[in-house]
């Protein structure tokens, strides 16, 4: 096992670490935390997303949406696989954990009723993934999850890909149709601003940036991804709440709307005229959102059901 | 994926009228092809950008069914330098 140092020399130098015995505990765990984060956020969005494929309106677009959760199953089992290999037991991470200590982020537990919804996941959701990973993928020190991101990222594509054609298609549709996309857009864009957690001024020190697991802060996270929806979202004529400002030089993305503010999970709404400090997001994400527990049912029943049954008939 | 429709073998027949309608016989690689929507819109949207195309009327067939031999070179060595064995 490597010493503190060596291993902080190791990162700088840029080299990849390929096995747990090139690892600090220390290292290990922040590792086995950021893997945990992203298989949960893979496996949670197939049942989210089923829910709403359901409602796809052609068998073309229900074969799209269905594709699309099986690409999520395999992200989440490249996570789960190498958390195997360093020393935790799959199926107990998925089928044996306390809905609530699943870590996925607060977004999945706001239901998506209708093929509309999981069209602006797609767009919103996947191109949130599609930064935190596409990061994680140019930057990671660890080798082998920075290899098995390899496929994950032409495969996110696809899923960017639905959710922006038909966002486009339903606004050109007009009338209800577009106005259903502007609702799904309204409490869905600042669930997605939300994703990237604590802005930099208030997370002073990273151990995720420390040993490489990630390149980017959070801020510079949210910026990417605000730099790719926002003139996107303009592009087809649907509002968002945000604009782009020049510091410095530099283009930045500024919101319209305090943040962070008071979101009603029930009725999907926010209250711009409402700030609230982020110990209340805190709050608001451990206590998980209205369909936390059926999400999570949804793939752990059916194990236990079946060992159950199992077990009686051997 | 880096190819197009064209060197993938998908497309197995075009024909063009006078009065500005062409006519595409297209199949896919499997019948439950995620992607058959986009491709459908993708092979519309971009005939309508040639000149004189007024209509663009797509055929999904069957017969004969898609394999990997109607690749053609090019799409082959595409799909090779991108990762896939064919």
């Amino acid at each position: 096992m490597p010493t503190a140092a060596e291993l902080d020399q190791m990162i700088k130098s840029g080299e990849l670490i390929e096995s747990p015995k090139e690892m600090t505990p220390e290292y290990l765990r922040e590792l086995k935390h950021t893997l945990i984060v992203s298989g949960d956020t893979e496996l949670i969005s197939a049942p989210a997303y089923y829910l709403a494929a359901k409602r796809a309106p052609s068998i073309n677009a229900f074969m799209t949406g269905i594709a699309i959760i099986q690409d999520e199953l395999a992200h989440a089992h490249i996570a789960y696989h190498i958390l195997e290999e360093l020393g935790e037991d799959q199926e107990k991470l998925i089928f044996s954990r306390d809905p609530k200590s699943f870590r996925y982020p607060y977004a999945f537990d706001v239901p998506l009723d209708t093929w509309t919804e999981l069209v602006v996941a797609n767009g919103f959701y996947d191109q949130a993934g599609f930064c935190l990973l596409g990061d994680i993928h140019d930057k990671c020190s660890y080798g082998p999850w920075k290899r098995g991101l390899n496929k994950v990222m032409l495969e996110e594509n696809f899923h960017l890909r639905n959710g922006r054609t038909w966002m486009k298609r339903i606004s050109a549709a007009g009338g209800t149709a577009r106005d259903e996309l502007q609702r799904a857009v309204d409490w869905m864009f600042p669930l997605s601003v939300e994703w990237f957690g604590l802005p930099d001024t208030m997370k002073m020190h990273s151990t995720q940036l420390e040993y490489r697991l990630k390149g980017l802060t959070n801020d510079q996270l949210r910026q990417w991804w605000l730099s790719t929806v926002v003139p996107y979202c303009e592009q087809i004529g649907v509002k968002v709440p945000a604009h782009k400002e020049t510091k410095d030089g530099k283009d930045v993305w500024e919101l319209d709307y305090p943040f962070p503010c008071e979101f009603d999970a029930e009725n999907k709404r926010w209250d711009f005229q409402q700030p609230i400090t982020w110990d209340a997001v805190l709050a608001r994400w451990r206590e998980r959102g209205p369909r936390n527990d059926e999400m999570v049912a949804m793939f752990q029943e059916e194990f236990h059901n079946f060992r159950k049954t199992h077990h009686r008939d051997s | 994926m880096p190819i197009n429709l064209v060197d993938l073998g998908v497309i197995y027949d075009i024909r063009q009228g006078d009065d500005g309608m062409v006519e595409v016989d297209l199949t896919f690689t499997a019948m439950g092809c995620p992607a058959s929507d986009f491709i459908l819109e993708d092979v519309r949207e971009r005939l309508m950008r040639e000149p004189g195309v007024n209509e663009v009327r797509v055929n999904v067939v069957w017969d004969p069914p898609w394999t990997s031999a109607r690749m053609t070179e090019q799409g082959r060595e595409a799909l090779e330098e991108w990762g896939l064995a064919v």
